[in-house]
C-alpha cells in the first residue's frame, strides 16, 4: 500500500471513513427496504450507486481488499438477479453492509481484516446458480421453437411472400452465460431489424425477455440466408441459431379482416384479464409494479414549457369570453339571423374543447402528494430519535393530486408541522403510559380533495394544546393585553401559534423551537390563497389542516363592484353573502359593525382601506351587499355596491411597480377586456388587525 | 498468451480504435488487447465530451465506450455520435450492473456490448462481428484465421 504524505493522507482517510460509514448505513436501509419490497428498482439503483462509490473511494485510499470486494459485489447487483432471488438479494445487501462495516472498522483501527467468506459465498451463489438451473432441462438439441404466430402475423407473412420477399422463422438461444438478458434481447432486436423486416417477435418486449432464453422471430429479408445466419450468430449473446424458411399458409390472401380483428381483440381482452388476475393473486403489490411500468413511459419536461402552454390556454379562455360577448351582441342585433344557431353551435363546441384542454393542461402540472409525503418517514424517524421518542408515521391519501408549484410551496410548512408534532406534540413514553396511552405516539399525514381545494392534514395523538397556557404566553410575550386574551375564543387562541414570534415550547430545542417556523405556515398559505385550520384537544392531540387551491394558475372567484370598479375575491374565502339596509350598520370604536345572527361582524369598506377614489357618484345608497369573508377563524364583512357573479379567473402576475398596494394579490382580464383586481383577503385582514385589537375581529 | 489473427479493414489497413473510459487502467487494458488483435489505437478519451471531439477528429472504425464517466455519460455520447455519424460502430464496455444503461445505449445505436472484466477472446469475437456488419462497406475483415469465412 502506498502511503501519501502523512497528514494529508490522514485527512483524506478521515473523510473516507466518514462517507464510507454513511454509505454502509444507506446499504443497511436499502437492505431493509428490499426485504419488504423485493426488486424495487429504485432501491437497487441506490445500492448500486453506494457500492460503486465505495469501490472508487476505497481504491483511491489504497484499501484494495475493500475495493475488490465492492467490485465483485457490483456484478451481482442487477435488477434481474434481484427479481429472481428476492429475499436472498436483500440478505446479500445486508451481509455486504455488515462485511463492509467490519472491514472499515479494521482499516480504521489498523487491525487485521476480517474474513468475508460469507459474502463471497453469497455472491458466488447468486451469480452461478440461476444459469445451470435454467440450462439443465433445455440443453438438448435441436433448438425447440414453436413459431406460433397469430393470424394477423401469418397474414403479414404470406403477404410478404407474395411480394416476393423470403420470410424466415428465426429462433435464437440467448447464451446462458449472458447475465444481461434484457440487453441481449435488445441487441438481438437491433440485429434483426438491421437484417430485414421483423414481422413477429417473441417475447415482445425487454421486460419479458429477462426470463426468456429462446427468442423467436419471423423475419422478411431479401438478404442471403447464410448472411442472415451469420448476423444472428452474435458473439457472447447468441449460443445457438435456427433459421428456416417460413411455410406460407395456403389460406386465401384476403381473409375476412373483420373476423380476424375481432378474434384478435378477444384475445387481447382475455390476455389482459388474465394478467390482472394472476397479478392480483401472486403479487399483492400490484400497484407498485404498475407504478414502475408507468414510470417507464414518463417524460421529464421543463416546467417552464408547461407554464407557457398554461399561459396560452389562459389567453384562449379570455378569447372565449370575448367571443361569447360578441356573440351575445350579435344575438341582440340580428335576432332572426339563421347564422346565430351555427355560431352558437361552433361556440359551444369550441368551449367544450377548450374546457377539456384546460383540464388536461392542469392535469400535467398535477403530481401526487406522495412525492411530498415520501420524505417524512425519515424526518419523523430522525426527529423522534433526536428527542428520544418512539413515533410512528401513518400516511394516507398519497394519491391525491395537486399542482406541482403548490406541492413545492407546501413542503416547508409541512416540514415544520411534522417536526413540531413529533417534537412538541407527542409526549415522552413515560408520560404517555401514565396517561393511559400507547407508549408509541403516532403522527398522521392525510391528504384529500374538498371541492376545488386540496386539504393536507397533520394530526398527532400527543398532548394537545392548552388554551390557557397559550393565552398566558401571548400576554407574556406582549402580543396581547390580558383583557384581550380573555376575550379570545378557543379557536382564536389556538391560531395564536401562527403569529410571528410565538412559540409554545418552553425551551428552544434543536429540532423545532426556534420561535420562527409556525408563522411560515401562515405566510406560505396566504401566498397560496389557502387557509390553515387548527383544532386541539388537551391530552388527545392536535390536528392542523392546510387547505390550498388545486392550482395556482386559475381560481374560482366572486366578482363584485365597489365605487364603480370591478374586484374579485377567491370563492374559497367567501363564507356567505347577505343583504343589509343602512340602519343595520352600527358604529363601535370608529368601526362599522353588523350584527349577524348574534355575532358581531366588522365591516370593511374597500374605498376606505385603499383611499380608492370613487367613480360612482351615487354613493349614498340605502341597500348594501355584505360578503362575509373568512380567513382561518377570522371573519369580516366586505361592504360592496353590487355583485356581478362567479367567474373562473386566470391569474396574471402583476409586476411590482404596477401595484403599490399589498391589498391586491393579482389581476385578471375579462372577456370584454375589463381588468379585475383580485383582493388579497389576508392582507385586508392584517390591515384590520394592525388598526385594532386582534380579538375584536369576530 | 493466446494468439489472434489480425483483424484488418477491407483495405488491409489496421482497424483504428477510439478507446473511451474514465479509468486509465481500463484504457490501458483495452489498448493491450487491441494491439494483440493487430489494431491501431487512434485516440483515447476519459469522458463523453472528449470522446465526441475525438470521434470527429479521427473517425475511428470502432469505438469502445465505457458507460459511467464524468462530464458526459457513455449513453449520451453514443446518442450524439450516432446522430451525426449513423455508421459509427460503438461497442459498450461495462459491468453487469448497468444493464439498463446498456439497453439504453443499444437503443441509441450502440452496436454491441461487452462485459467487464473484458476477456480478450470475447472482445475479439465481438469486434470481428461488429466489423463485418455491412457486406459491401469497409470493415469486412479479410485476414481471418481458421475456418471462418464471411
Amino acid at each position: 500500500m502506498s502511503r501519501p504524505p502523512e497528514d494529508r493522507g490522514d485527512e483524506l482517510r478521515a473523510l473516507f471513513f466518514e462517507s464510507a460509514n454513511e454509505l454502509v448505513q444507506s446499504l443497511n436501509e436499502a437492505g431493509l427496504e428490499l426485504e419488504s419490497r423485493p426488486a424495487d428498482e429504485e432501491v437497487i439503483r441506490r445500492v448500486r450507486r453506494a457500492v460503486h462509490t465505495l469501490k472508487g473511494d476505497s481504491a483511491a485510499c489504497g484499501f484494495h481488499k475493500l475495493s475488490e470486494l465492492s467490485h465483485e459485489l457490483e456484478d451481482v447487483l442487477t435488477s434481474q438477479i434481484a427479481q429472481e432471488r428476492g429475499t436472498d438479494f436483500a440478505e446479500l445487501v445486508l451481509t455486504a453492509a455488515d462485511s463492509f462495516g467490519a472491514m472499515l472498522t479494521a482499516y480504521q483501527h489498523k487491525t487485521e481484516l476480517p474474513t468475508v467468506e460469507a459474502l463471497h459465498a453469497m455472491i458466488r451463489k447468486l451469480l452461478k446458480e440461476p444459469a445451470p438451473a435454467k440450462n439443465a432441462g433445455s440443453a438438448a438439441p435441436p433448438l425447440p421453437a414453436q413459431f406460433a404466430w397469430t393470424e394477423y402475423e401469418q397474414l403479414m407473412i404470406s403477404e410478404a411472400v407474395h411480394r416476393g420477399e423470403p420470410v424466415y422463422n428465426v429462433a435464437l438461444r440467448i447464451d446462458p452465460n449472458s447475465l444481461m438478458r434484457a440487453a441481449a434481447f435488445q441487441l438481438i432486436r437491433n440485429v434483426l431489424h438491421g437484417s430485414g423486416t421483423v414481422i413477429a417477435l417473441r417475447p415482445e418486449d425487454n421486460v419479458a425477455a429477462a426470463t426468456v432464453e429462446i427468442i423467436e422471430a419471423a423475419l422478411a429479408s431479401s438478404q442471403p440466408e447464410e448472411r442472415i445466419r451469420q448476423r444472428c450468430r452474435i458473439p457472447s449473446i447468441v449460443s445457438e441459431v435456427r433459421l428456416e424458411r417460413a411455410a406460407t399458409a395456403d389460406t386465401p390472401e384476403h381473409e375476412l379482416l373483420g373476423d380476424l380483428l375481432e378474434a384478435q381483440a378477444a384475445r387481447v381482452v382475455a390476455g389482459t384479464a388474465e394478467t390482472i388476475e394472476s397479478g392480483a393473486a401472486t403479487n399483492p403489490n400490484t400497484s407498485g409494479s404498475a407504478a414502475t411500468t408507468v414510470a417507464e413511459s414518463t417524460l421529464r419536461v421543463d416546467a417552464a414549457r408547461i407554464d407557457a402552454v398554461m399561459n396560452l390556454v389562459g389567453e384562449l379562455i379570455i378569447g372565449k369570453s370575448m367571443l361569447n360577448r360578441a356573440l351575445t351582441e350579435f344575438d341582440k342585433k340580428h335576432a332572426r339571423d339563421p347564422l346565430r344557431a351555427k355560431l352558437a353551435d361552433a361556440m359551444a363546441f369550441q368551449a367544450r374543447i377548450l374546457d377539456e384542454l384546460h383540464k388536461c393542461v392542469l392535469k400535467i402540472r398535477m403530481v401526487p402528494v406522495e412525492q411530498l409525503f415520501r420524505r417524512f418517514p425519515r424526518v419523523v424517524r430522525d426527529v423522534a430519535k433526536q428527542c428520544g421518542k418512539d413515533v410512528a408515521l401513518e400516511l394516507t391519501g398519497q394519491n391525491t393530486d395537486l399542482d406541482k408549484g403548490i406541492l413545492d410551496a407546501l413542503a416547508e410548512p409541512l416540514m415544520h408541522l411534522v417536526r413540531n408534532a413529533v417534537d412538541h406534540g407527542i409526549e415522552p413514553a413515560d408520560v404517555r403510559l401514565s396517561a393511559g396511552k400507547l407508549a408509541r405516539g403516532t403522527v398522521y399525514l392525510n391528504a384529500y380533495h374538498q371541492g376545488t381545494q386540496v386539504v393536507i392534514e397533520v394530526r398527532d395523538d400527543g398532548r394537545g394544546m392548552d388554551p390557557a397556557l397559550l393565552r398566558a404566553q401571548a400576554v407574556e410575550k406582549g402580543l396581547l393585553k390580558l383583557a384581550e386574551a380573555r376575550r379570545l375564543t378557543e379557536q382564536e387562541t389556538l391560531s395564536l401559534i401562527f403569529e410571528p414570534g410565538f412559540s409554545t415550547a418552553s425551551e428552544v430545542t434543536e429540532v423545532s423551537g426556534r420561535g420562527i417556523g409556525m408563522d411560515v405556515v401562515r405566510t406560505v398559505l396566504d401566498r397560496l390563497k389557502g387557509t390553515v385550520h387548527i383544532s386541539s384537544q388537551k391530552g388527545r392531540g392536535t390536528t392542523i389542516r392546510l387547505c390550498a387551491p388545486l392550482t395556482l394558475a386559475s381560481i374560482q372567484t366572486l366578482l363584485f363592484r365597489v365605487g364603480g370598479r370591478l374586484f374579485a375575491v377567491p370563492l374559497s374565502a367567501v363564507v356567505e353573502i347577505t343583504r343589509i339596509m343602512d340602519p343595520e350598520i352600527h358604529r363601535v370604536d370608529q368601526r362599522e359593525v353588523l350584527r349577524l345572527r348574534d355575532q358581531i361582524l366588522t365591516l370593511v369598506r374597500l374605498e376606505h382601506l385603499s383611499r380608492l377614489h370613487s367613480i360612482d357618484t351615487e354613493l349614498a345608497r340605502k341597500k348594501h351587499f355584505v360578503i362575509v369573508i373568512g380567513v382561518t377563524e377570522k371573519r369580516f364583512g366586505l361592504l360592496v355596491d353590487s355583485l356581478v357573479g362567479e367567474e373562473e379567473l386566470v391569474i396574471k402576475a402583476l409586476p411590482g411597480e404596477i401595484v403599490s398596494s399589498d391589498l391586491v394579490s393579482g389581476a385578471s382580464i375579462l372577456g370584454d377586456g375589463t381588468v379585475v383586481l383580485i383582493l388579497n383577503v389576508s392582507a385586508v385582514l392584517s390591515r384590520l388587525s394592525r388598526a385594532m385589537p386582534l380579538g375584536a375581529i369576530a | 498468451m493466446k494468439q489472434f489473427a489480425a483483424l484488418l479493414r477491407k483495405d488491409n489497413q489496421p482497424v483504428r480504435y477510439l478507446v473511451v473510459d474514465d479509468s486509465v487502467f481500463a484504457r490501458k487494458n483495452l489498448i493491450k488487447m487491441i494491439e494483440m488483435f493487430g489494431g491501431e489505437v487512434a485516440g483515447e478519451a476519459g469522458d463523453g465530451l472528449t470522446a465526441i471531439a475525438e470521434f470527429n477528429r479521427i473517425s475511428p472504425d470502432i469505438v469502445l465506450m465505457d458507460i459511467t464517466m464524468p462530464q458526459m455519460e457513455g449513453i449520451e455520447a453514443v446518442e450524439r455520435i450516432v446522430r451525426q455519424h449513423a455508421e459509427a460502430r460503438i461497442v459498450m464496455v461495462s459491468s453487469v450492473g448497468y444493464q439498463e444503461n446498456i439497453l439504453a445505449a443499444l437503443q441509441k445505436g450502440a452496436k454491441h456490448f461487452v462485459q467487464k472484466p473484458v476477456k480478450p477472446e470475447v472482445l475479439y469475437e465481438i469486434l470481428r462481428y461488429v466489423l463485418s456488419d455491412v457486406p459491401n462497406a469497409v470493415g469486412v475483415p479479410v485476414a481471418m484465421a481458421g475456418e471462418h469465412h464471411i
